[in-house]
């Protein structure tokens, strides 16, 4: 089906071609992807970073719950049944240390010899609970800690006993 | 035309899949000319075209990973310029199957015997074609593409296609017939 038109179109093709489009053309293109690359290139550092970011925060967290964890062991972590004991002796001394306050209120410089040596018993079992998270033998720890309490609270029943005399005395030697 | 260097740019085309910039510019060194010339032929317009041009580029560079080689580039690139062509064409409404005129006589082959063919005048008539004939008239004489093509772009029967091709030719020689007695 060759006729006449076909074949000059054919022969002359070339002629046929404009000049192609302007020069500012890959310019445009150019920019265009550019515009399509930016958001990659410059999305992926930022993804990046806030992986890490996440990252470091995550890790962080994690060490310092675990430091504090570690730092952290009480009684009932290492013996649950010390660890019963220590509560109810905790107990017991906060109400002791209440009724003492009350009846020491008459005495200051009696309270404040007793506040003293509750003082030094305390120090030493809060040294006794830094030490127990390296402690070789944490079970001889917690016992020196349920056995400090279980002092402080004799302390303190001694304490009161002396208070409670001390007040008796005065009563009778102010209702002679 | 393609077919002689696209072989050798099969490395330019893989260096495109990895974004390389300096291959896509090489490859649009290689073709924005010929593509232009597709473009215009069908939009014929020149900013469209311009249009057209860059769009199926950025087209091409960044649906690169699609193209398998079982075609050459410059015909896959080609495949992209006319769709694009043609959608321009569609939204300024054009009618890609113009009913006007000519109703009889499809059958008979205008041929071109009496006709001076130049380069100059048929393109000046190609101008002034309505749009639906200079669409199937530059696909089927320029791009090469048969009827059963065209119509798949299109969208159209072959039937139609090869009834537009005729009554486009005849149009054009009308217009280079006048064109001729005008001089």
């Amino acid at each position: 089906m060759k006729d006449k038109l076909e074949g000059f179109v054919k022969d002359n093709k070339k002629q046929f071609e404009v000049n192609g489009p302007s020069d500012k053309l890959w310019a445009k293109i150019e920019t265009e992807l550019d515009k399509r690359e930016k958001p990659k290139k410059s999305f992926k550092p930022y993804q990046w970073m806030s992986i890490a970011a996440m990252l470091v925060i995550s890790v962080g967290v994690y060490f310092t719950y675990n430091y504090r964890q570690a730092n952290n062991i009480d009684v009932a972590d290492i013996n649950p049944v010390f660890g019963q004991q220590e509560v109810k002796f905790v107990n017991q001394i906060e109400q002791k240390k209440d009724s003492l306050d009350f009846y020491a209120a008459a005495n200051p410089d009696l309270h404040k010899r007793f506040t003293e040596d509750l003082k030094n018993l305390d120090e030493e079992y809060e040294r006794l609970k830094a030490q127990l998270p390296q402690s070789p033998n944490q079970l001889f720890t917690v016992k020196a800690m349920v056995k400090n309490r279980e002092m402080q609270l004799q302390v303190l029943k001694q304490q009161l006993m002396i208070i409670n005399q001390v007040n008796q005395y005065k009563k009778e030697e102010s209702s002679i | 035309m393609e077919t002689v260097y696209i072989d050798k740019h099969v490395e330019l085309v893989n260096e495109c899949r990895n974004g390389n910039r300096k291959a896509q510019f090489e490859l649009y060194k290689l073709y924005a000319n010929a593509m232009y010339n597709v473009a215009l032929r069908i939009v014929n317009d020149d900013a469209e075209a311009e249009d057209v041009l860059q769009e199926a580029f950025l087209d091409a560079f960044s649906r690169i990973k699609d193209f398998r080689q079982e075609t050459t580039f410059g015909l896959w690139l080609k495949q992209i310029v006319i769709n694009r062509s043609i959608n321009y064409l569609r939204k300024r409404k054009l009618e890609l199957v113009s009913l006007d005129e000519v109703e009889v006589a499809d059958e008979i082959e205008t041929d071109f015997e009496e006709t001076t063919l130049k380069v100059d005048a048929i393109k000046t008539a190609m101008n002034e074609l309505p749009d639906g004939y200079r669409v199937v008239l530059t696909l089927y004489l320029f791009e090469g593409y048969d009827h059963e093509e065209i119509a798949h772009i299109l969208k159209i029967t072959e039937n139609t296609s090869r009834s537009q091709y005729m009554r486009a030719k005849r149009k054009l020689n009308n217009l280079l017939e006048t064109k001729g007695v005008a001089r």
